[in-house]
C-alpha cells in the first residue's frame, strides 16, 4: 500500500504546483456554480418551494453540486488516454505497481485538492446566502452523505478508467470520454435536480448509474430519503461501483493483453 | 556461468487491426476486428551470460526494440520462449520486475513538474527498497552521474542531458540485474554520451548486472560491447565478437599512404579503390586478399613515407550489412 499513498503524496504536491491550472479551474467551476445560484435564486423569486424543494434546499443542491463535482468528477481520464496512446504506459508495466491503484491514487490527490476549494468557495458563497441554506443537524444524515460521496468518487473513476482504457484499441478515446463526461455531468443530476426531468425520462435514468454521482448523495445530504432508504441507496452505490471495478478491472488486462506497446 | 537471458526461437506477429476511418470505425473494431500481421521478430535465439554487455544491432524496424519488449516482459511473443533471470517475462511477476529494468530512450518515467527525487521516492517505494539502500544507491547514483544540484530542480527544468541522466537514476535505483537499455545516448550531445557510456560501464562493472543495449550510435557499441548480436527484419544474423564482425563481413581493408611527392591516382587504382588522393598521400579500398600483395606493390613502386593497413571502420561493416541483405 505505501506506494499508492507515495504516489498520492507526490501527486498532492503536483497538484498544487501547477498553481495556475488549479486557479483557472477553480475560477472556472465557482462561476459554473454562482451563474447557477443566481438563476435559480431568480426562478424561485418568492415561491416556498419548486418541485418538492424548499427554497434553502434547491439553493443548498446548488452549493453542493460544486462540491461534488470537484469531488466527484475531479480525475485524470485524459492521462491515462495520453499514456496508453503515447506508449508511456509502459514504464509502468514493466515495474511491479498496479497501474489501476496508481491512477486511483493520482486520482484522489486531486480530487482532495478539488474539493478542499470547493468547501471554501461554497463557505464564501453561505456568507453571502445569508442563511438560504439546508444544513443537516444529524451527525448520521452528514455520514451517510461522506458515504455516498465517496462511493460516487469510486464509480466514476471506474467508469472514467472504462472509457479511458478504450486507447488500447482506438486513438480517438479522447472523444468518446468527451461525450461520455458531458452525458454523465447531465444523466448525475450535476446541472439540475434529476426532479426537473420529465417523469418518464427520470424512471429511466433511476435504471443507470449515473444518479448515484451527483443526485443520490445530494438526496441524502439534503435528508431528501429516510435513513433506511439512504442505506438502500448505498447498496445500490455499492453494487454499481463493484460491478464497473470488475468490468474496468477486466477491460485493462484485455488492453494490456493486446497491448503492441508501439514502435518497434 | 548462469545465462541470465536464453531466448529459444522467439517470434513475433503484430497484429495491427485494419480498421475503417474515423470514430465509429473505432467502435465498430472493439466488435468486429479485422487484422494484418506482420512478423518483427523471427525464431530469434541467443543466451547472455550473467555480467554481460551485449550490443544489439540491427537497421530501424529490424525487430530490436520489439526483443527488447519481450524480454522486459511488455509484450508476449507469438512463438518461442525466453527466460530472463529465471523468469518468463511477460508473466510480469513482481520479483522478476524488481530485477530488471528497461530504459527507453525517448521515452520517460520522470514526472515532469516536480524534482526528480520525488520520482525517486515513488520508486523507492515501488521496489520496496529500505530507506538505508535507497540512500546508498541514490548516493551512488548522484555521484556517477554527477546529478547533485540537479535533484531538486522540476524536470521540466532540466537540460536533456541532466534529464536523461535522472532517468538513468531512477531506473537503476533498485539496482537491478538486468538492464535492458533502448537507445539510451539518443538525443544527447557528444560530451553527455559519453558520460552515459562510462556510466553504464562502471555499473556493469561494480555490480555485476547484464546489459543489453540497442543503439545506433556505434561508439556505444565499440566502447562498450565486446559482443554483438546483429538481427535484420527479425531474423539472427550475426552474434559473436564484436571484431569477427568485421573480420566476416568487410571483404576488404583500407591502405592508407603517405607519400613524399605527389602519386598518379589513376596508377594507384590498378590496385584497389582509391577513395582519397591529394599531394601527400592516398587511400584505398583493398581486397582482403590482395592487401599484402597491394602493400608490397606500393611500397616497392611509390616514393613511400609511411604505410598503414586498417580494418573498415565499424560503423561502415554495420551500414554495409544492412543495406547487402
Amino acid at each position: 500500500m505505501r506506494k499508492y499513498a507515495v504516489a498520492y503524496s507526490i501527486a498532492l504536491q503536483e497538484t498544487l504546483q501547477r498553481r495556475s491550472a488549479l486557479i483557472m479551474d477553480r475560477l472556472g467551476g465557482f462561476a459554473v456554480v454562482l451563474s447557477l445560484y443566481s438563476f435559480w435564486d431568480a426562478l424561485l423569486g418568492d415561491k416556498p418551494s419548486f418541485l418538492g424543494y424548499t427554497r434553502a434546499e434547491m439553493l443548498t443542491y446548488v452549493l453542493l453540486l460544486n462540491v461534488l463535482r470537484s469531488f466527484v468528477f475531479t480525475g485524470r481520464g485524459w492521462q491515462v488516454v495520453g499514456e496508453i496512446s503515447s506508449g508511456r504506459v509502459s514504464s509502468y508495466l514493466v515495474r511491479p505497481i498496479r497501474y489501476q491503484g496508481y491512477a486511483l491514487a493520482l486520482d484522489l490527490a486531486q480530487k482532495t485538492v478539488h474539493a478542499a476549494s470547493a468547501v471554501l468557495e461554497v463557505g464564501l458563497l453561505v456568507l453571502l446566502a445569508r442563511g438560504h441554506v439546508f444544513l443537516p443537524r444529524d451527525p448520521a444524515a452528514w455520514l451517510l452523505f461522506i458515504a455516498a460521496a465517496a462511493l460516487a468518487a469510486l464509480i466514476f473513476f471506474c467508469l472514467e478508467f472504462m472509457v479511458s482504457s478504450l486507447a488500447f484499441w482506438t486513438s480517438e478515446s479522447g472523444g468518446p470520454l468527451f461525450c461520455f463526461e458531458l452525458f454523465l455531468q447531465f444523466a448525475a443530476g450535476a446541472f439540475f435536480p434529476l426532479d426537473v426531468l420529465p417523469a418518464a425520462l427520470r424512471q429511466a435514468l433511476a435504471a443507470t448509474p449515473f444518479p448515484s454521482l451527483v443526485y443520490v448523495p445530494a438526496r441524502v445530504f439534503l435528508q431528501k430519503v429516510p435513513p433506511a432508504e439512504a442505506l438502500n441507496l448505498l447498496a445500490v452505490q455499492a453494487g454499481w461501483l463493484a460491478l464497473f471495478a470488475l468490468v474496468s478491472a477486466a477491460l485493462w488486462r484485455r488492453g494490456v493483453d493486446s497491448y503492441a506497446a508501439e514502435g518497434g | 556461468m548462469a545465462a541470465a537471458i536464453e531466448a529459444h526461437g522467439l517470434t513475433k506477429d503484430y497484429r495491427s487491426p485494419v480498421k475503417e476511418l474515423g470514430l465509429w470505425g473505432g467502435v465498430k473494431s472493439l466488435f468486429d476486428r479485422k487484422f494484418k500481421d506482420t512478423r518483427a521478430v523471427d525464431g530469434v535465439s541467443f543466451r547472455i551470460e550473467e555480467g554481460e554487455l551485449v550490443g544489439f544491432l540491427g537497421a530501424n524496424g529490424a525487430g530490436k526494440t520489439t526483443t527488447l519488449k519481450m524480454l522486459s516482459g511488455l509484450l508476449t511473443p507469438t512463438a518461442g520462449s525466453a527466460a530472463a533471470l529465471g523468469f518468463t517475462p511477460w508473466r510480469r511477476q513482481p520479483e522478476f520486475q524488481r530485477q530488471i529494468s528497461l530504459v527507453m530512450g525517448q521515452r520517460s518515467q520522470l514526472w515532469w513538474e516536480i524534482p526528480a527525487q520525488e520520482t525517486f521516492r515513488l520508486n523507492q517505494a515501488i521496489y520496496g527498497l529500505s530507506d538505508a539502500d535507497f540512500r546508498k544507491h541514490l548516493d551512488e547514483l548522484v555521484e556517477l552521474l554527477e546529478l547533485g544540484e540537479h535533484l531538486s530542480v522540476p524536470v521540466k527544468k532540466l537540460s536533456l542531458g541532466q534529464r536523461m541522466r535522472a532517468e538513468l537514476a531512477a531506473a537503476l535505483l533498485h539496482r537491478p540485474r538486468l538492464l535492458l537499455l533502448d537507445e539510451p545516448t539518443i538525443g544527447l550531445d557528444v560530451v553527455m554520451q559519453k558520460k552515459a557510456r562510462e556510466f553504464i560501464r562502471e555499473y556493469n562493472r561494480r555490480h555485476g548486472a547484464t546489459v543489453m543495449l540497442t543503439s545506433h550510435n556505434m561508439t556505444d557499441v565499440v566502447e562498450l560491447c565486446r559482443r554483438v548480436i546483429v538481427i535484420e527484419r527479425g531474423r539472427l544474423l550475426y552474434d559473436g565478437p564484436l571484431d569477427r564482425l568485421v573480420e566476416r563481413y568487410a571483404d576488404h581493408k583500407i591502405l592508407r599512404a603517405r607519400f613524399h611527392k605527389p602519386v598518379d591516382a589513376a596508377d594507384l587504382a590498378r590496385l584497389g579503390t582509391v577513395t582519397a588522393c591529394g599531394d601527400d598521400g592516398a587511400t584505398l579500398q583493398v581486397p582482403r586478399e590482395k592487401v599484402a600483395a597491394s602493400a608490397a606493390e606500393i611500397l616497392r613502386s611509390y616514393p613511400v613515407a609511411d604505410l598503414n593497413v586498417e580494418e573498415v571502420d565499424i560503423d561502415d561493416v554495420v551500414r554495409r550489412l544492412f543495406t547487402h541483405t
